[in-house]
């Protein structure tokens, strides 16, 4: 303290000379030491901060000194830190100095004293330190508070692989606190009784919400920590640039690097700074930033662009003159004037840049897969003519500009397309022809190929064809087909006629295609020629054609299965004499037939070679329809007449022909096969494929077989399916059969016969009333001239009695209700004189009896007085066929006969009354006769027997009459 | 009911409230019962959540660290003989006092969370509902104490002043006391309500 007085002393009498002896001062140096030294901390950012100042300086003095500081750490002579701190010290200043400590300010105290020299030049050789300040002491943890446990720093932010040092400072006495870093325990290194550090060595950024460091007294549930945010370092940004559209506005854009991973509120920040302005904005945006032109036309600008955080700044910087960044905005207005077939006229505008300035556009144009381009120059408005265009065909133009004066860069481009106008088309379709002749007629398909885009110049629109006849060349017909048909069938007669063909479109017509069709289809017969086809098509070659040929055609079916078969054709040059053929539509296993024809001169097409053959061949899917026939005991015949060979899908070489037995004996010409499934058969091979039967012999009777027939080919034979079964009849029964057969038909034949003349033959042999006439017994008896036995007369009858039957129908009374008022007589006839005569036999004779009929229609037996004189009669050889005659003759003379309806029973008396069909019988029958072996009954309808001349009188009647009359 | 929203909930279950005529106990008591049921389902879910954007040790697995405690947040943790012997306008004022401190809280940590997980929507939302789902709450025991004719607190700051100095790690700290408690408190309102839903039966 003696001291402190004495310097005290010394120094303001030192003033006072200063003061006095103004010269002397500055050849004399004096320590002037530091004073009012205080000490603070910045816990946020861990620095100590030291303000002082530096007394006795005269007003408005400056002096160079040097400020020597030393810090220690926990105890005074633990010194970390000396730093000598030069400066220009002006009257009445107060110094700052800072010092960031990377241990924790909180976790240890630090004292801090410090010393001063003058560093003058106008001195350089009295340099002294003044004498060292007392130790001024920093204790933070003091102030703490009472928790247990403290962690610091709190919220360091730091940069990724720096350094840094954690501490913990305990108000426990007990040691036992364990730290971590993300769960993982650090060791520390002890610094006092209750305080540990840990030093982390190159952190790594974990995460962008910081990584946790903590700890926690192990009996206890206390937890302290802190976050430590780890940034990434922050780049330098890239590519900074500034251009302008409209000279009013710069607008600047840098590439920022990689993201610093920070929270929001800690990542970096942009400014912009304009030196010759002195003007400076903090950008919005981390990668772009508007810079508003002065309009005082400023023409060179010196930016600086600075990206800060609170570890680092970076800055970039760029010169540059506004003309010469000009980056135009895109033109505008893009329009197509004066649109024809092969012309068009663009026109565009472009934004003003200034007054005088003058910018170059790039017009560029694609179509059909080219690409125009043409340098324009603009002020306002710009316009550019293309020629040379295709018709029909859309074009996409687009332009851009740049600055002329001084080019910077490009504009955006800006797109417009357009269309050209049609134009008529420029090439003759590509025609082709299939000529079939059906009935006398020639059936002309035409085909043609659709015009390439580039030849039809618009959408074809319809196809003429005018067909001429050549022979009499002023007949010609024309036909309209509409697109996109691409063919038609016309038919012609045996003439020669020329076909024109054209595409039209809606401005013009194309050139014609001109094809003959002779009359004669000219299918002369070319030797069809197998070719083999691969993967890549067909290859074809032919004969060249010594006479003037115009050129080739090959034709072919893309789809021969189909019944549209899909005509396919190419056109060849005359010096070709070969091709290959090549389809999408190709596929194996199906047979393509190719014809070529040549083209004379007059354009006949006329054939020349056809090829048929298969991309690919494969092994046949199914085995022909077998019949048999012809099976003997021996031998039976297999015939595959059906079998197609054209549509199978390879060339049929031939056919195996399997068969199996079992007695496994093959025959000369078989030989031995073994099958799929280790059958043993014999095999025939038939090397012809057109031979389509075959005849298996040498077979035992009785034997059971089975065959199969396959065909074969190149790449394989047909599948061994169902094998058919056969087994051979015994050797006799062929025979058998030729002898029973004839006979069952010969028996059929006559049962037929037999049944179809029943009648014949019941009269013939068996009739129900013989005749004796007609009997053979007759004809014997007359051949052996015996007088005794004759044939009974029928006069010689005396009548038994007759029956009338009367019938009336409801449906036909009232027809002839007023005309049929009389009844029907029934007369009969006394039997008892007739028993007077030897004979015992009763006949009845003819009477006429009448046919009225009662309405009551009774059938009941009336006497009636042989007044009528008995009619001759025949006799009859069948009642029936008498009542058949009857009864057609009512019916033809039906609408004559002014009677009721009138049925007339014939009653066999042998037979039973039930046996009658036709009528109801009388409810009396009359009793037969006792004696009675054969009586007949007859009745004739009165109007017949009395009035016969009616025109549709029975033949059959008159003409049993006439045999009654014949027979009397 | 869940309708999705917990602003759907909060009109659902805030009983209409028409001062002066008396109301049964029974319909808010039930309302409030199903309400912090409904709470009881997420508040394991909301403690998860935030546990799970704070980083080590806080997402460890089972963490836990009871001996932190916020002095501004009364702790659920009571006594069964204590709690037993509660008369109903103390349990329910208890809780009340405890849903107010706990809406306010919820706010803060909410704020925080934007600060320190800018990136963590689902956390941020699902602290906003857990703050509306007590504050409806709060609603429900309004008007069961207004039916059983209790005097209802008057809501007071408890936050108090706000240390905003806080270090990012104690805001960490202050979250998860926040969100545990709030955890707690459902529990513990659960209990309180089921008592006094036995007490008046509906």
């Amino acid at each position: 303290m003696a001291l402190f007085s004495v310097l005290q002393t010394t120094f303001l009498l030192a003033s006072l000379s200063l003061r006095t002896y103004q010269t002397e001062v500055w050849s004399e140096p004096l320590p002037w030491a530091p004073e009012s030294l205080k000490v603070s901390i910045n816990s946020t950012r861990q620095c100590l901060h030291l303000q002082w100042s530096v007394h006795n300086l005269a007003y408005h003095q400056e002096l160079k000194m040097v400020f020597q500081i030393e810090i220690s750490r926990i105890k005074t002579s633990n010194v970390i830190w000396v730093e000598d701190y030069s400066t220009t010290v002006k009257w009445n200043q107060v110094l700052h100095w800072s010092w960031e400590s990377k241990l924790p300010l909180e976790c240890a105290k630090h004292f801090l004293r410090m010393r001063s020299a003058v560093d003058d030049a106008k001195t350089p050789e009295q340099r002294f330190w003044s004498n060292w300040s007392s130790w001024e002491e920093v204790d933070v943890q003091n102030s703490l508070g009472h928790e247990p446990l403290f962690v610091f720093p709190k919220d360091k932010l730091v940069e990724e692989g720096s350094n840094v040092t954690i501490c913990y400072v305990s108000r426990s006495q007990q040691n036992n606190i364990s730290c971590y870093l993300e769960g993982v325990r650090m060791q520390g290194e002890q610094l006092g009784p209750n305080v540990s550090m840990f030093n982390l060595n190159h952190v790594a950024f974990i995460r962008e919400t910081g990584t946790n460091i903590y700890c926690k007294v192990d009996q206890g549930d206390v937890i302290k920590g802190v976050v430590l945010f780890v940034s990434k370092v922050l780049e330098e940004p890239k590519d900074f640039s500034c251009e302008t559209q409209d000279l009013t506005t710069l607008n600047c854009t840098w590439d920022p690097g990689r993201d610093t991973g920070l929270l929001k509120q800690l990542s970096q920040s942009y400014t912009l700074f304009e030196s010759f302005s002195g003007k400076k904005i903090l950008c919005k945006h981390k990668s772009w930033c508007s810079w508003q032109v002065a309009p005082e036309s400023q023409e060179t600008y010196n930016f600086t662009l600075t990206a800060e955080n609170n570890l680092r700044k970076r800055s970039v910087y760029l010169l540059f003159n506004l003309t010469h960044r000009v980056h135009p905005k895109a033109p505008f207005n893009v329009l197509f004037k004066n649109v024809s077939a092969t012309n068009a006229t663009m026109t565009w505008k472009v934004h003003t840049i200034g007054n005088y300035y003058t910018l170059l556009c790039q017009v560029d144009l694609y179509g059909e897969g080219k690409v125009t381009q043409h340098n324009i120059s603009v002020r306002v408005d710009g316009e550019h003519l293309f020629g040379g265009l295709e018709p029909d065909t859309q074009y996409m133009a687009q332009v851009r500009c740049a600055n002329a004066n001084r080019f910077w860069k490009w504009s955006e481009w800006t797109c417009q397309n357009f269309t050209t106008a049609e134009a008529a088309p420029s090439e003759a379709p590509d025609v082709w022809r299939n000529v079939k002749s059906a009935q006398g007629d020639c059936v002309v398909t035409l085909f043609w190929k659709p015009l390439l885009k580039l030849q039809a110049n618009g959408k074809i629109l319809f196809y003429n064809i005018v067909i001429e006849n050549l022979d009499r060349s002023s007949i010609s017909k024309l036909l309209s087909i509409p697109a996109p048909a691409n063919g038609t069938e016309v038919i012609l007669d045996q003439c020669l006629y020329q076909i024109h063909v054209t595409a039209n479109n809606s401005v013009g017509t194309s050139p014609a295609s001109v094809i003959i069709v002779s009359g004669d289809p000219g299918n002369t017969e070319v030797e069809e020629e197998r070719v083999k086809g691969t993967e890549d098509g067909f290859s074809l070659s032919w004969k060249p054609q010594p006479r003037n040929v115009t050129g080739y055609i090959v034709d072919w079916c893309d789809h021969p299965r189909d019944p549209l078969c899909d005509l396919q054709w190419k056109n060849l040059g005359p010096n070709t004499t070969s091709t290959v053929v090549s389809s999408g539509a190709f596929r194996p296993g199906v047979r393509y037939n190719f014809r070529i024809y040549g083209i004379s001169t007059e354009r006949v097409p006329y054939l020349l070679e056809k090829k048929t053959g298969y991309s690919q061949e494969l092994a046949p899917s199914d085995n022909p329809q077998v019949v048999m026939s012809n099976l003997t005991s021996h031998s039976f015949t297999l015939s595959w007449k059906d079998y197609s060979t054209e549509s199978q899908p390879s060339f049929i070489q031939g056919y195996h022909v399997y068969l199996k037995s079992k007695a496994g004996q093959c025959h000369s010409g078989w030989e031995k096969a073994v099958l799929s499934d280790d059958a043993v058969c014999c095999k025939y091979k038939i090397d012809n494929p057109k031979q389509k039967t075959f005849v298996v012999e040498n077979l035992q009777p009785e034997s059971f077989y089975e065959f199969l027939v396959t065909p074969y080919t190149s790449v394989g034979e047909g599948p061994h399916g169902a094998f058919t079964k056969v087994t051979t009849p015994d050797e006799y029964s062929p025979i058998l059969i030729r002898i029973i057969l004839p006979m069952v038909f010969c028996i059929l034949l006559i049962t037929i016969i037999c049944y179809l003349k029943s009648q014949w033959m019941k009269e013939k042999c068996y009739p129900d009333i013989p005749d004796p006439y007609k009997s053979s017994v007759l004809s014997l008896i007359k051949s052996k001239e015996n007088p005794r036995l004759t044939i009974m007369n029928i006069k010689d009858c005396v009548p038994d009695s007759i029956e009338v039957l009367n019938k009336q129908e409801g449906t036909r009374k009232s027809l002839t209700e007023t005309e049929s008022t009389k009844p029907t007589y029934l007369y009969l006839l006394p039997t008892e004189t007739s028993y007077s005569g030897p004979e015992p036999c009763i006949c009845f004779e003819n009477f006429t009896y009448n046919q009225a009929a009662s309405d009551s229609a009774s059938c009941g037996h009336v006497p009636v007085p042989p007044k009528a004189p008995p009619s001759q009669l025949g006799l009859l050889t069948s009642p029936e066929n008498l009542l058949k005659s009857l009864e057609k003759n009512y019916m033809n003379s039906l609408g004559e006969i002014p009677a009721g309806e009138t049925s007339l029973n014939y009653v066999s008396q042998l037979a039973s009354p039930m046996s009658g069909d036709k009528s109801s019988l009388p409810t009396n029958p009359p009793e037969p006769a006792l004696c009675s072996e054969y009586k007949m009954q007859m009745a004739i309808p009165l109007g017949l027997a009395s009035a016969p001349s009616s025109g549709s009188s029975s033949f059959s009647s008159i003409t049993l009459l006439d045999e009654g009359e014949h027979y009397h | 009911i869940y309708c999705g929203a917990p602003f759907c909930l909060l009109t659902l279950l805030l009983p209409p409230h028409s001062p002066g005529a008396p109301i049964s106990p029974a319909e808010p008591i039930s309302q409030a019962y199903s309400l912090a049921l409904y709470m009881q389902k997420n508040t394991s879910t909301l403690l998860q959540t935030y546990l799970q954007y704070q980083g080590s040790p806080f997402s460890d697995p089972g963490f836990s660290a009871p001996e932190l405690q916020l002095s501004s947040l009364p702790p659920a943790a009571v006594s069964f003989k204590t709690w037993h012997a509660l008369d109903d306008g103390e349990r329910l004022g208890h809780a009340q006092g405890a849903f107010l401190a706990l809406t306010q809280h919820l706010q803060l940590v909410g704020d925080d969370q934007r600060d320190l997980n800018p990136g963590s929507p689902i956390l941020l939302t699902q602290l906003g509902a857990a703050r509306l789902r007590a504050q409806g709450l709060l609603g429900n025991m309004a008007a069961i104490m207004t039916a059983l004719g209790l005097p209802i607190p008057p809501e007071e700051d408890t936050l108090g002043v706000v240390p905003f100095g806080a270090s990012a790690f104690e805001r960490k700290c202050r979250g998860y006391v926040v969100t545990r408690e709030y955890g707690h408190w459902t529990d513990r309102a659960v209990r309180d309500l089921a008592l006094l839903k036995a007490k008046y039966p509906g």
